[in-house]
C-alpha cells in the first residue's frame, strides 16, 4: 500500500518512472509544506507560489536525487531557500517604500482578513487566535522564525535544521529559545496569555511592535 | 546532570529529541531545580499558546495540477524513451555516404543517466556511412504547430539536410518552471525599479533565468546545452560546420553562453529560422572538432559577464553553499564596479554580507559591509540590507538603518 512506503521509496519508484508515486509524495507533503511557507510568509498566494515552485524543483531534480538525506529535508531545504530569497526581496522593497518602518519586519496583514483562514471544522478559538499568532510569528527575525516553524510545525529535529540552515545545532537551539521568548513577548503585548487564549481573543487585536 | 547541561537540554526534552535515559536525567534535575522548572513551564506554555500554528492548512484546489503534469512529463521523458512524435523524416545525407535512415523516436531510445541536469535523448541512427558523416545529422525539435510549417520548409531543403521533427515533453516541465521564474523575475524587476538600479538588459536577465532554471548548483551552467535536449551522437567531419551553419538556429530564449554547439553557427537563417516558437530548437550534432573547442561561455574569453557570475552566486546560495556564493558575489561586485555600475556592485556586496552572515563568518561579513559603506556610501538601500544581515550580532547602535538619508 502506498501509504506504507517511505518518502524515499516513493521517490525511488518515481525515479523508475512511476508518476503515481510522485502523486503520493505530493499528497503527503503538500499541506505540511504549504503550511510551512504560509507561516514563514504570512501570505497565502506567495506561499502557494513557492510551494509549487518547490515541488517543480523536486520534479526537476528527482533523477539526480540520491538517498543521502531524507526526502523531507530536501523538500524543506528548497522551500526554505526560496523563502529566504523571497523575504530578502520583500525587505528591500519595503526598505524603499513610503511605509518603511525600519529594521523590524512589519508583518503583512493578509491573515487578518476575516474568514480566509477560518476552517469551520476546527475549533473556533484556534481559528480566531491564529491570525494573532501569525502576526506575532512574523514579528520575529527570519532566522528565528524559520527555526521555530521548522521545529514546531514541520517537526524537523534540531540537528537537521542545523544542516538545512547551515549553522551548528547550538545556534539553532539558541535561535529557537529567542523565538519562543520573542513569541511570548509579542503575544503578551497583544494581550494574549494562556487564559485569554482559551477565551478566544478579539481577532482584530493588533500586535504592538515589540 | 549539571544545571548547565539541563538548561541546554530543556528544548530537546520539550521536543522529544532525547532518548529515554537522557530524558529521565533531565527530568529529575528539573524536578529539584526551581530555575529549570520555571524555564520549562514557560517553554511549555508558549508552545501551548502557539499550538494553532501547528495546524495544517491546504493550498487552493488545483494546486497539484501543474506539478503533477510536470511530474508525468518528466517520468515520461525519463523512462519511456518517448520523446514525442516523429512526424516526418526528410532529406538524406546521401552526399556524405549515408543511407537515409528512418529514425523512430518511439523505438528504444537510450537516456544518459550521467547527464542528469536535463533529460537528454540520444537517438541512435543506424548509419551506413562513415562515422564522420553521422555528425552531419541535425535534429529539429519542434512543437506541433511549428512542425507543420517546418515540414514544408524541410521538403524544399537540400538533400544533404537531414531533419527530424520531434515533439518534446520536456517543454511542459520547463514551461512550468519558467512560469514560476518569470513570476519571480517580475518581482525582482519591480524591486530593481524601486531601488533605482538600472535593470539588467533583457538578454542578461534571460541568460540568468536560463542558467538558474536548468543548471543544478553542482554543475557549471555551461554543461547544459540549454536546448530542449535532443542530440544525435556521432563523429563528425568537415560536413558538420557546413551543415550546422545552415541548419542551426537557436530559439530566442536560449543564451549563447549555454549553447556551445551553436557557436559556429549563430548567424545564418535556415530551416530552423522559422521555428520561432519557444519550444523549438535545432541542434547540430557535435563533432570531435566542435568538442575540442573550448566549451566556455563567450564572455569568459574576456571578462565574465557580471550577470552570469551573479547567477552562479545565486545558485550557490540556493544550494546552501554560502561561502562560495559570497565569494562569487564579491567577484561580481568587482565586475560591476569595472562597469561603473555602483548600484549593482553595492547589491552584490550586500548579498555577500548576507551569505557570510548566514554561515557565521561575521568578521568577514563586517569587512565586506565596511567596504560597501566606504565605496558606495550613496547606495543606502544595499547598505541597510548589509547592516540588517548583521544586526543579530552587532549592537543596535552599530547597525543603524538609514531610512531617509
Amino acid at each position: 500500500m502506498a501509504q506504507e512506503r517511505t518518502d524515499e521509496e516513493l521517490l525511488a519508484a518515481y525515479q523508475q518512472g512511476d508518476p503515481g508515486s510522485f502523486e503520493d509524495l505530493l499528497r503527503r507533503h503538500r499541506a505540511p509544506l504549504f503550511t510551512f511557507l504560509l507561516r514563514m510568509l504570512g501570505d497565502r498566494e506567495r506561499a502557494e507560489d513557492l510551494a509549487q515552485e518547490t515541488f517543480l524543483r523536486i520534479v526537476k531534480g528527482a533523477q539526480a536525487w540520491e538517498h543521502r538525506a531524507r526526502f523531507q529535508t530536501w523538500l524543506f531545504t528548497i522551500a526554505r531557500n526560496l523563502c529566504v530569497d523571497q523575504s530578502r526581496r520583500d525587505r528591500f522593497r519595503r526598505a524603499d517604500s513610503l511605509d518603511a518602518q525600519g529594521p523590524g519586519d512589519e508583518p503583512p496583514m493578509v491573515d487578518s482578513v476575516p474568514g480566509r483562514e477560518i476552517d469551520p471544522s476546527r475549533g473556533a478559538e484556534s481559528a480566531l487566535l491564529r491570525p494573532v499568532l501569525q502576526r506575532a510569528l512574523l514579528s520575529l527575525p527570519t532566522e528565528q522564525r524559520e527555526v521555530f516553524v521548522l521545529r514546531e510545525q514541520a517537526g524537523v529535529p534540531f540537528r537537521e535544521i542545523a544542516e538545512m540552515v547551515g549553522v551548528n545545532e547550538n545556534t539553532v537551539k539558541s535561535r529557537m529559545r529567542y523565538a519562543l521568548e520573542g513569541l511570548r513577548k509579542a503575544l503578551a503585548a497583544a494581550g494574549v496569555s494562556e487564559e485569554t487564549a482559551a477565551e478566544a481573543p478579539d481577532p482584530g487585536v493588533r500586535l504592538g511592535r515589540a | 546532570m549539571t544545571h548547565a547541561e539541563s538548561q541546554d537540554l530543556l528544548l530537546d526534552l520539550a521536543y522529544g529529541e532525547l532518548d529515554a535515559q537522557r530524558a529521565a536525567e533531565v527530568a529529575s534535575h528539573v524536578e529539584g531545580c526551581a530555575e529549570c522548572r520555571k524555564e520549562k513551564a514557560a517553554l511549555e506554555e508558549t508552545r501551548r499558546m502557539a499550538a494553532p500554528l501547528r495546524e495544517l492548512e491546504e493550498p487552493s484546489p488545483g494546486f497539484d495540477d501543474r506539478i503533477l503534469a510536470a511530474a508525468r512529463a518528466q517520468a515520461h521523458l525519463e523512462h519511456e524513451g518517448n520523446v514525442g512524435q516523429v512526424i516526418e523524416v526528410t532529406g538524406s545525407v546521401r552526399p556524405l555516404g549515408l543511407e537515409a535512415t528512418r529514425i523512430d523516436a518511439h523505438g528504444p531510445v537510450q537516456s544518459r543517466a550521467t547527464r542528469r541536469d536535463r533529460p537528454r535523448w540520444i537517438v541512435r541512427a543506424a548509419l551506413g556511412g562513415s562515422v564522420a558523416a553521422a555528425a552531419a545529422l541535425a535534429l529539429v525539435v519542434s512543437n506541433t504547430l511549428e512542425t507543420r510549417r517546418n515540414a514544408e520548409k524541410a521538403k524544399t531543403a537540400r538533400s544533404d539536410e537531414y531533419a527530424i521533427r520531434v515533439q518534446t515533453a520536456a517543454d511542459s516541465l520547463d514551461g512550468a518552471l519558467r512560469d514560476a521564474e518569470v513570476k519571480r523575475d517580475k518581482d525582482r524587476l519591480e524591486t530593481m525599479k524601486l531601488e533605482a538600479v538600472p535593470p539588467l538588459p533583457p538578454a542578461a536577465l534571460e541568460k540568468e533565468k536560463v542558467a538558474q532554471l536548468s543548471a543544478p548548483a553542482h554543475k557549471p551552467a555551461k554543461k547544459k546545452a540549454g536546448t530542449p535536449g535532443v542530440r544525435i551522437e556521432g563523429g563528425g567531419g568537415d560536413a558538420l560546420g557546413k551543415l550546422a551553419s545552415r541548419n542551426t538556429q537557436a530559439p530566442a530564449r536560449e543564451s549563447d553562453a549555454d549553447r556551445p554547439a551553436a557557436r559556429a553557427s549563430t548567424a545564418s537563417p535556415s530551416a530552423g529560422a522559422t521555428t520561432s516558437g519557444p519550444p523549438a530548437a535545432v541542434v547540430a550534432a557535435p563533432a570531435p572538432a566542435a568538442q575540442a573547442e573550448p566549451r566556455q561561455p563567450k564572455s569568459v574569453a574576456g571578462a565574465p559577464a557580471p550577470s552570469a557570475v551573479e547567477a552562479n552566486a545565486q545558485q550557490a546560495r540556493h544550494a546552501g553553499n554560502y561561502p562560495l556564493a559570497a565569494s562569487l558575489y564579491r567577484n561580481a561586485a568587482d565586475l560591476r564596479q569595472r562597469d561603473n555600475d555602483a548600484g549593482g556592485a553595492a547589491w552584490d556586496l550586500a548579498h555577500a554580507v548576507e551569505c557570510l552572515s548566514a554561515v557565521g563568518q561575521f568578521d568577514e561579513a563586517r569587512r565586506v559591509r565596511d567596504e560597501l559603506a566606504r565605496l558606495y556610501p550613496s547606495e543606502t538601500t544595499a547598505l541597510s540590507a548589509a547592516r540588517r544581515a548583521l544586526r543579530e550580532v552587532d549592537p543596535p547602535a552599530a547597525a543603524p538603518v538609514q531610512k531617509n538619508p
